[in-house]
């Protein structure tokens, strides 16, 4: 790696990594711990378990990085599938979505430090709430019982007391919505 | 049976990893034959991604950072890749190797290899000559390990393969087609002393984006238990070294299904490969 870390790619610092770059490794994760750690800590409201998570997972895109294939998909979406799925994984592990649900009543954002408030007010931070704000809010409800509890559709039917079809149309919509806000609002995304 | 619009209409759930199992299953085998859904499976799961930036960034502990690069480091100069369930059906070079020799180098250890795994399999089907085949494709392999290219994990997995074949309490089991794909054959090998096993397969469809193909073992009166992950090359073709627990070495059903990728506890998806009932 000759560039400053912060110029190379996210496809370019997985490239490196698969060939065992450990600066790469570091690299990526000082550009992303900020928002998978968030993203971690949201489904799991524990911090010590997601930090375990979140090394969980950082091993793993460094044993993995040679799956990664651009041709499907972009790189950030890969490392949030690994961290997201690591994180259901363990909150299915640890048995207790219902018990968690209850005990958190509040947001972690109290819990941001300032690396975290200055990622917050990030472009593509802002961007994707822009456009979660101009969901209805039941189909952004269905949207984060799927992506943040790892529901599915009949579990978020049963959750909500809502028919089955009525919530497939909301989490379709929703999605399809929030795709064509981002591609309409964002190119660096 | 559903068309191409319907399926179309599942893409954005199955994005976010809610549909359940029986239209999962039938979208997967979809997707193995529609290009159209699959880049708009790639699209939908990058929108979905973005779901990540809806929550607030918070800082792990410093500690973590150090944690996680002293563990890499380790496994590095370990120099084998983690135990992690899914197994590359074509051996490639591992990292350390990757770092040393030309991409030329490596293919041609690479077709090298797969080349010496199918010459292994035609021969010892060839039982009378079978054991001076082994022993001389044996000397061949250490020839070339002499030959300064003993890093190359490729080796060791073929003497384990020669040793696998070469074991008198090896059992060979046949692996058919189901509906679901019909062309395909896959040999499974494995000794009855150990469990250490490999599979061969031809004509599987190529796997989804985030699917993979799972081995089941199914002793009598038991559930299924899973084995390896693995995915095939584009002509359906894939070698892979897996375990076969106890319980199963005698009188089991070997079964392939499509699952996620990363792997399920019990089969959700259909079934492609089966050996016949014991």
């Amino acid at each position: 790696m000759q560039a400053k870390p912060s110029e190379i790619s996210d496809n370019d610092l997985l490239r490196a990594i698969s060939r065992g770059d450990e600066r790469a490794l570091a690299a990526i994760y000082d550009r992303y711990r900020l928002i998978l750690f968030g993203l971690i800590l949201r489904i799991l409201h524990d911090r010590q378990e997601a930090e375990d998570v979140l090394q969980e997972a950082f091993l793993q895109v460094w044993r993995r990085a040679a799956d990664f294939d651009e041709s499907r998909g972009r790189a950030f979406t890969w490392l949030v599938t690994i961290a997201r799925s690591r994180a259901l994984d363990r909150l299915r592990a640890l048995g207790s979505r219902a018990k968690l649900a209850e005990e958190v009543g509040h947001s972690p954002r109290e819990e941001a430090g300032d690396a975290a408030e200055d990622a917050l007010k990030s472009e593509q931070g802002t961007i994707v709430r822009q456009a979660l704000a101009e969901l209805p809010e039941e189909q952004r409800r269905t949207l984060f019982l799927a992506y943040f509890e790892g529901l599915t559709q009949t579990e978020i039917a049963a959750r909500l007391g809502d028919p089955l079809g009525t919530v497939k149309t909301r989490m379709r919509s929703g999605l399809m919505k929030l795709r064509e806000l981002l591609s309409n609002q964002s190119r660096g995304l | 049976m559903m068309d191409h619009q319907e399926y179309q209409e599942l893409l954005a759930l199955h994005a976010l990893d809610a549909l359940d199992a029986p239209e999962r299953r039938a979208l997967n085998e979809h997707l193995a034959t529609c290009s159209q859904c699959q880049l708009e499976l790639i699209e939908l799961r990058d929108a979905a991604g973005l779901l990540a930036h809806a929550t607030t960034p918070a800082a792990p502990g410093d500690e973590v950072r150090a944690r996680i690069l002293d563990q890499a480091r380790a496994e590095a100069r370990r120099n084998q890749p983690a135990a992690e369930p899914s197994a590359p059906v074509v051996a490639f070079p591992s990292r350390a190797a990757a770092s040393r020799w030309p991409d030329l180098v490596r293919l041609a250890a690479a077709l090298a290899f797969v080349a010496l795994l199918l010459g292994l399999v035609v021969f010892w089907r060839r039982d009378v000559q079978s054991r001076r085949q082994v022993v001389r494709l044996t000397e061949v392999i250490n020839e070339q390990s002499d030959q300064s290219l003993h890093d190359f994990e490729e080796l060791a997995r073929l003497r384990e393969a020669v040793e696998l074949l070469n074991s008198p309490t090896m059992k060979r089991m046949e692996l058919a087609g189901t509906q679901t794909a019909k062309n395909a054959r896959a040999t499974f090998v494995y000794d009855r002393r150990n469990g250490r096993a490999m599979l061969i397969t031809q004509g599987l469809p190529m796997t989804p984006p985030d699917m993979a193909y799972e081995v089941w073992f199914i002793p009598k009166g038991h559930s299924p238990m899973p084995g390896k992950m693995f995915t095939v090359d584009a002509f359906g073709r894939g070698v892979m070294a897996d375990h076969v627990p106890p319980e199963a070495r005698e009188n089991a059903v070997i079964a392939i299904t499509l699952e996620p990728k990363r792997g399920s506890a019990s089969p959700t998806g259909a079934i492609y490969l089966s050996s016949p009932a014991s």
